[in-house]
């Protein structure tokens, strides 16, 4: 069992609707908070990343919060170039930007700069976690309708889910059997007048019917209050993997009561909360005086759970402390939360066109899913490092894994051809370890830069005379609008 | 875990029939004044099963067409008596038959030579000599037989003959290209192909849309025919180096190479191979082999063949024991040295690249099956393997010599887990690499029995590389385990321990 969970459903964003279809209008008191949002995206371009990528649009839902703000998915409105809002009985399309956004839990605020967008709108109320059995009704605008359209579904699990947005995050989520539908996105589910949580990912109908997810209220608390001072810190982690004690002998010989008490902590991220504290082999007796199962859940609010929910309901800077024993004896741990930056390597990213270094027409990238997902990268070496980048802790030597991901042919690099996707170790002698380093390495005043890859191959050889010379030859010919992005580099 | 067999690497044969018309022109049946030299070779191959390494897997029959030497021999190809667990040659005409016993067999090049148990068996039919040499230009004639026992030779042209690889991933030796067009027939797991009725090589695969036979060379058959004579068998030496091409002129000037001449980058060294002993390093530019000079894509002129590969110099001219010169460069320097030729057999290997003939070890503990990693487990995922077996196995495996510089002795690992009481909880756990057992380092199946021999405080503590890192088993209760799951899960065997 780890504490952050690798997603494992293949998840359904109900975002993009383009068709419109006649709706039903209910005068129902939800429908002057409800908002249709119109999102024009961009996507992003790892292949040709100068370039601007393709336009696309979608409708989703969101609904009006305190503060004359509006509640929505992240997915509604990531990657946009152009937001509108509007409300039922109002013809008028207003012009609303992104306030925060949460890729880590799919959630995002939206302001409206026009105040008459909010007239006569009162901000939904957020409840509790409804209970299981009980019905809950979900608004939005399913396939495109311009009306509000209300499905009712019964709440039928409460667990961890992963959330495919960002596509690494696990967290608290709510199943409900209930048709919701792409452009129900965003859109409150509710129940006796409150939100119970904001509709967001389902299956596709070959996998299930009828099952869709919500984001319950303490995720949407949680990120309400994150935002407060100003600013979105991400959710924090304990950055620690552990095991269940569930095994007899393993019991016995750790000397455990058979209490069924305890899990037993095997690796601790060196980039994580944990490093230093927390070390492998300690078992976990107690979360902030919560007892911890034997198989990792914990007793909170008259629910059993994972013991992650409690580190989920904090923020960066909180503290939690563990009852362990270390060596047979007991000890208490105090640790101080932060976000595990490397897990956001395996994520999807948004709102951040890719970095890269071009170069004597080799293209530089540093390794992040979506990369992955649109460069085909067959070297062994390369997927291993990505597949390895966490567990083996091959961020220490490399936060950033530089490949060359592609090559303009030229008569400067065409022998280089046998290095494309592979990754960067060294240039002239120096190690990468970020995309940076590589620039500042290129542009250092030498005759010869020599690029050594990992796995010790014979290096390549770049002379500053024959790359000079060629490097206006380059930007012309492939249509080079500009030979690097260094920009908004990840939080490390 | 998805159930796949491994199944050897043969000619494309299932497709040539729709190529028959084309392949009647070329066909003559061969005149038969003189007696056969060849030989129908039946075999009963049974390949063990890795996933279940226990038991074997259902028995195969193949049958092959081998061609008859002097003294009492047959030649084949090794894929043909791969995991064999019966042989018998079988004559064309009469179809009289008797069993035969292997003399030698050479994997990597994929050659194995039988003899009969009967030494009186093959007496009434001739033999094929060696050809003196076939060059590119040449026709030669691939042999098959009728079901009624008539030889047809289908003619083709050598078209090219080059370095490529056989039947295993890892290893290339030269290989005659033929054009020719053949169709099926039964015995086609080897054929013989014939130079002015003399032996010049096997077919090792045929491609039915270009009609295009790839041969095990005729030095290739010499070479094995020559150690096969030396007991043990030691066969074609291995440099032990991986290089690279030095084309790029801004790399020769870096490595201060003149523009117009040849030369290969040392980019691997093997530990304990003919190279290191040598004192050849990582980067070093080989510039000559035995005065031959060296092309700078790894290439010298053989007086026959042209431009081939180094590696038919170093393994195929060369024998077990040979003194190889190379000059190399090492910063712009020229320096000289002398490699002795050494082979290289897959048990040298952390991960063996091959395993045929041989028992998979393992040992059963409670529901815990442990393993040697070898590449033999890995293709159990099919033609596939490299993408669909554990990555990081397959990413140990390529990279072994990089990984494991020095003795690291086998990778034993958990390969699989029956559910049993002393598997409660541990059940989702997969490919678990054993570092130690009771404080014991593993390299080796044989090391784990030794260490279980020790129980700390009445349990076996197990380390293993990735989480959760140490197992328990209750050294108590586990035999009993073990016994009751091989009664539960029909298990004949719970451990071997020795090949």
């Amino acid at each position: 069992m780890i504490s952050r969970l690798i997603p494992l459903l293949l998840g359904v964003l109900f975002f993009h609707t383009t068709r419109a279809q006649p709706g039903v209008s209910q005068a129902q008191e939800i429908r002057k908070s409800l908002v249709r949002i119109t999102c024009t995206e961009q996507d992003v371009d790892y292949k040709v990343p100068w370039n601007p990528g393709a336009v696309g649009g979608g409708v989703g839902a969101g609904f009006v919060i305190e503060g004359n703000r509006i509640l929505t998915n992240a997915h509604v409105v990531s990657n946009n170039r152009f937001l509108t809002v509007e409300r039922q009985g109002d013809p008028k399309k207003y012009v609303a930007y992104v306030k925060y956004i949460a890729h880590d839990c799919d959630l995002a605020v939206l302001d409206v700069e026009n105040p008459d967008f909010f007239k006569g709108s009162s901000p939904l109320p957020l409840g509790g976690i409804p209970e299981i059995e009980t019905v809950v009704s979900a608004y939005g605008f399913p396939i495109g309708g311009d009306l509000m359209s209300v499905t009712r579904g019964i709440v039928s699990r409460i667990d961890f889910q992963p959330y495919t947005h960002s596509g690494i995050d696990s967290h608290l989520a709510i199943q409900i059997d209930a048709a919701v539908n792409p452009g129900n996105s965003g859109g409150p589910v509710m129940q006796g007048g409150k939100v119970v949580g904001v509709a967001f990912q389902g299956y596709s109908g070959d996998q299930a019917q009828n099952v869709a997810y919500m984001i319950p209220t303490p995720v949407v608390k949680r990120f309400l209050k994150d935002i407060e001072d100003g600013r979105y810190d991400k959710y924090v982690d304990l950055s620690i993997n552990y095991f269940k004690l569930v095994n007899p002998a393993q019991r016995a010989a750790l000397k455990l009561p058979d209490d069924d008490r305890g899990i037993v902590v095997t690796s601790v991220a060196a980039a994580g909360s944990s490093a230093g504290i927390l070390q492998p082999g300690d078992i976990l007796l107690s979360l902030d005086n919560v007892p911890i199962a034997s198989d990792g859940f914990v007793e909170l609010d008259n629910d059993r759970i994972e013991m992650t929910e409690i580190v989920e309901r904090k923020f960066k800077g909180d503290t939690v402390v563990f009852q362990l024993l270390r060596n047979g004896q007991p000890v208490t741990a105090k640790v101080k939360l932060k976000s595990a930056w490397p897990y956001s390597m395996q994520a999807n990213s948004y709102d951040t066109p890719p970095r890269y270094v071009l170069f004597a027409g080799l293209l530089f990238q540093p390794i992040n899913r979506d990369f992955m997902a649109a460069v085909a990268i067959d070297d062994l070496r390369t997927r291993y490092y990505y597949n390895f980048y966490i567990t083996e802790e091959l961020y220490t030597a490399h936060p950033d894994l530089v490949v060359l991901s592609s090559i303009l042919p030229d008569p400067v690099n065409t022998y280089l051809g046998q290095f494309q996707g592979d990754i960067v170790d060294s240039v002239n002698g120096k190690p990468i370890k970020v995309l940076d380093d590589l620039a500042s390495a290129l542009a250092e005043n030498r005759d010869t830069y020599i690029i050594q890859f990992l796995g010790g191959g014979r290096p390549a050889v770049l002379e500053r005379s024959v790359v000079e010379a060629a490097r206006k030859r380059i930007l012309d010919r492939y249509n080079v609008a500009k030979e690097q992005n260094l920009a908004n580099p990840p939080a490390r | 875990m998805t159930r796949h067999f491994f199944s050897i690497r043969v000619a494309v044969f299932s497709l040539v029939l729709g190529f028959i018309s084309v392949a009647l022109a070329e066909e003559k049946p061969v005149a038969t004044g003189s007696p056969l030299a060849v030989v129908r070779v039946n075999g009963t191959t049974q390949a063990y099963d890795f996933f279940r390494p226990w038991g074997k897997k259902p028995a195969a029959s193949k049958r092959a067409l081998g061609a008859i030497l002097p003294g009492n021999k047959v030649l084949v190809t090794a894929e043909m008596v791969a995991n064999q667990s019966y042989i018998e040659l079988e004559k064309a005409g009469s179809g009289e038959k008797v069993a035969a016993k292997l003399l030698a067999v050479d994997y990597e090049a994929n050659l194995a030579l039988l003899a009969p148990e009967d030494p009186k068996f093959l007496e009434p039919l001739s033999s094929l000599t060696i050809a003196g040499q076939v060059k590119t230009g040449d026709r030669l004639d691939v042999w098959q037989l009728e079901n009624s026992g008539t030889l047809v030779a289908t003619s083709g042209l050598v078209t090219s003959c080059e370095v490529g690889r056989y039947a295993l991933e890892d290893y290339g030796y030269l290989l005659f290209k033929i054009t020719a067009a053949l169709q099926y027939r039964e015995n086609s797991y080897t054929v013989p192909i014939v130079h002015d009725g003399k032996l010049a090589g096997l077919l090792l695969r045929f491609d039915p849309r270009s009609q295009t036979v790839e041969s095990i060379s005729l030095p290739v058959i010499q070479h094995f025919l020559k150690a096969a004579a030396d007991t043990p068998y030691r066969g074609f030496p291995r440099a032990g180096i991986q290089f690279e091409p030095t084309r790029d002129p801004q790399l020769r000037r870096f490595l201060k190479l003149p523009p117009d001449a040849g030369g290969i980058y040392l980019s691997n060294i093997d530990a304990n191979t003919a190279a290191a002993q040598a004192g050849l390093q990582k980067g070093d530019v080989v510039l000559s082999v035995d005065d031959q000079e060296i092309d700078p894509d790894g290439n010298y002129t053989h007086p026959v063949f042209g431009k081939i590969s180094i590696n038919h110099l170093i393994s195929t001219e060369h024998y077990v024991g040979d003194a190889i010169k190379i000059k190399y460069s090492r910063n712009g320097e020229i320096k000289e040295t002398t490699a002795t030729a050494s082979d290289r057999p897959p048990q040298s290997y952390v991960i063996e690249p091959y395993v045929y003939d041989r028992a998979p070890k393992f040992l059963l503990l409670g529901g815990f099956l442990f393993q040697e990693l070898s590449r033999q487990y890995l293709r159990e995922w099919g033609t596939n393997w490299q993408k669909d077996a554990p990555i990081k196995f397959v990413y140990f495996d390529r990279y072994q010599s990089e990984i494991f510089p020095s003795d690291r002795g086998r990778i034993v690992f958990i390969s699989h887990i029956l559910s049993a009481p002393s598997t409660i909880g541990y059940d989702q756990l997969s490919y678990l690499i054993v570092e130690k057992v009771n404080d014991h380092v593993i390299k080796s199946i044989a090391d784990l029995d030794e260490a279980l021999k020790t129980p700390i405080d009445g349990f076996h503590k197990i380390e293993v590389s990735d989480d959760p890192k140490v197992l328990y088993v209750d050294a108590h209760t586990v035999e009993a385990d073990t016994t009751a799951l091989s009664k539960q899960y029909g298990i004949p065997l719970t451990s071997r321990l020795k090949e």
